[in-house]
């Protein structure tokens, strides 16, 4: 199992945290601790929401949350405080463009619901097993619930590591 | 088929695919925005990579987060992006000129018809000069620096009329959020909207500028005005153009057949103050519907609202009153040649002679960042475009979103009230 960064895109095994609709980046990550050093960005996630989320985290755990997810800011400290926390994947009904882009070319991988309904199956604390290329979500007791496959162009920034490790063949063409 | 939207046409002029029905289109930028705390995130990567600017006269960086620095850390950052800029020879490098998004519409880069990217979400702002522009993230900006190219996927577009005759005391603020209250945060995600003026009254182009900056609080893309004779006016004055001469872009308007999603028609000819409360942009009410709230600061500025039609409104709020006692009312012009103009009008004097102080033009406190941040018990009223729990300051804030009009009145009052509007001024 790998926390689906780093250039790999394997299966992600990790508890489940869940959060609601239209979860904003300043709640993601408050303005203050906006910085280059990385612990302090490391310890703001959710920090005025609840702070003990990023002392709680382990590896490998996965962000599951409703419509809109990432509204807001452009700073990618809220993708980079994700990261640093070493969270899988985001898994929700859908995403704020800027965030949907930020954690894609970061090689965060953030996967939508087939059904927006299958939400409610996924249950706060719980262990599920999530494999973004194949786009399905294992929970604890075997049920498998379909996300939206990624598309190709999306898997080959995730397949690089990052829109960064596409620059030296980044003149070629996306394709659909 | 359909004919095109306005943000079809300007994606394909810019399209450097010959496939144009994929799904995502390797485009070409005609300009690159960028500010301190977003652009010293890329600069590690920049220099560990050797790479080096496509094209650095079509980059416009600002020092605007951090103007003046109020920490020692966020002055290591400001001198790390400043540096950087400065080592590079940035032509278009303004130092605590006021805030990017400003700065790039009074910006002969920002041309109808064109297409921008910048690392901000408010980009957006650019649509009111019929202008695709959009905001990215650091890595997505870094890769734009480095090729003058981006990826983008063609958005469907929602066409918003606004029709009838805006009434004297609400402005673009209060039609914006009106927009926010019928669509709702993410009402418009990953959608270009469309803005079309066909008032009687016409949207002034400040006031364009606030309804496409807040039109990323729906969720947008592009918020891009149809090309029509207050573009053209304002082009034309701030390029120094004489009335023979050609535009310096290519306005745009759409297909008579153009393909929309949706179409809205907002007729203004009713539209009183609104109010977003805490903590949604979403979160709208009339003034007139709000229950009492005290306040204790109030807040005028932002890339939202802070160009000379704001600091107009609000210094014929209070011109010849006092600022409610109870309340700090901070004023950060958007631009320092806003302050400038500002200043020639006598609205400066008049702020200040009635208790307002201003800031040096930057972002101040709408992101938390600079004098001005709120405490637990800070409710403010604040022309800024975001009211995220936290956002301003302390997690226990509360922020109410409004025109610069009802940040004026409430800061005499004291409190936003229901009849801010209907008692006898």
């Amino acid at each position: 199992m790998t926390s689906g960064t780093d250039g790999a895109t394997g299966p992600v095994e990790g508890r489940v945290w869940r959060f609601g609709d239209d979860v904003n980046t300043d709640v993601i990550h408050p303005p203050a601790f906006y910085s280059l050093d990385p612990d302090k960005v490391r310890r703001g996630l959710f920090h005025g929401y609840d702070p003990t989320i990023a002392r709680d985290l382990r590896p490998g755990d996965v962000f599951v949350a409703g419509r809109n997810f990432g509204c807001g800011s452009s700073r990618e400290t809220s993708i980079r405080a994700i990261k640093l926390n070493e969270v899988g994947a985001v898994v929700a009904v859908d995403f704020a463009r800027i965030f949907f882009r930020n954690a894609t070319n970061n090689g965060l991988p953030c996967l939508t619901f087939a059904r927006p309904a299958d939400l409610e199956l996924v249950e706060a604390g719980t262990r599920v097993v999530l494999d973004p290329v194949a786009a399905t979500l294992t929970c604890a007791d075997g049920t498998v619930v379909e996300l939206v496959p990624p598309g190709e162009f999306v898997r080959e920034i995730w397949a690089a590591g990052g829109l960064l490790n596409l620059l030296p063949t980044g003149m070629s063409a996306p394709e659909s | 088929m359909s004919g095109r939207t306005i943000s079809d046409i300007i994606i394909d002029a810019h399209s450097l695919d010959e496939d144009r029905s994929a799904l995502f289109r390797r485009v070409s930028v005609d300009a690159v925005l960028g500010h301190d705390a977003t652009t010293a995130l890329l600069i590690d990567d920049f220099e560990r990579r050797g790479l080096s600017i496509w094209d650095k006269s079509k980059v416009l960086l600002t020092n605007d987060h951090f103007a003046p620095p109020a920490t020692a850390e966020r002055a290591d950052i400001s001198n790390k992006f400043l540096g950087w800029a400065r080592g590079l020879d940035m032509p278009n490098l303004m130092l605590d000129k006021g805030i990017c998004h400003q700065l790039l519409v009074e910006h002969r880069l920002c041309q109808p018809g064109g297409l921008i990217v910048g690392a901000d979400s408010h980009t957006i702002m650019a649509g009111a000069v019929n202008t695709c522009a959009t905001g990215m993230g650091a890595t997505d900006i870094l890769f734009t620096l480095a090729t003058g190219t981006t990826w983008l996927r063609l958005p469907p577009t929602i066409a918003v009329r606004f029709t009838g005759a805006l009434p004297p005391e609400s402005g673009g603020r209060d039609v914006v959020l009106e927009l926010l209250r019928v669509l709702g945060e993410g009402g418009a995600q990953y959608r270009s909207l469309e803005f079309h003026d066909e008032t009687s009254t016409r949207l002034p182009q400040d006031d364009r500028f606030a309804i496409s900056n807040m039109a990323v609080e729906i969720g947008a893309k592009f918020g891009v005005f149809a090309a029509d004779e207050v573009t053209e006016a304002h082009c034309r004055d701030r390029d120094g153009l004489g009335p023979g001469e050609p535009l310096l872009g290519t306005p745009v308007r759409p297909d008579a057949d153009a393909g929309y999603e949706r179409v809205i028609e907002l007729d203004l000819t009713d539209l009183t103050a609104r109010v977003a409360k805490p903590w949604s942009p979403g979160n709208v009410v009339p003034v007139a519907e709000l229950e009492p709230t005290e306040i204790t600061s109030a807040f005028l500025g932002s890339c939202a609202s802070g160009r000379l039609a704001d600091i107009r409104d609000a210094a014929e709020e209070v011109a010849g009153k006092r600022v409610h006692p109870n309340v700090r009312f901070v004023v950060i012009p958007a631009s320092v040649e806003v302050f400038k103009q500002a200043l020639r009008a006598g609205y400066v004097e008049v702020l200040t002679e009635a208790g307002a102080q201003f800031n040096h033009s930057s972002c101040g406190a709408c992101g938390g960042i600079d004098k001005g941040v709120l405490g637990a018990a800070d409710v403010c009223v604040s022309s800024s475009n975001r009211n995220f729990r936290g956002r301003m300051g302390h997690w226990d804030s509360r922020t109410y979103l409004a025109s610069p009009r009802t940040v004026a009145r409430a800061a005499l009052r004291g409190a936003i009230t229901p009849d801010l509007y209907r008692e006898a001024q």
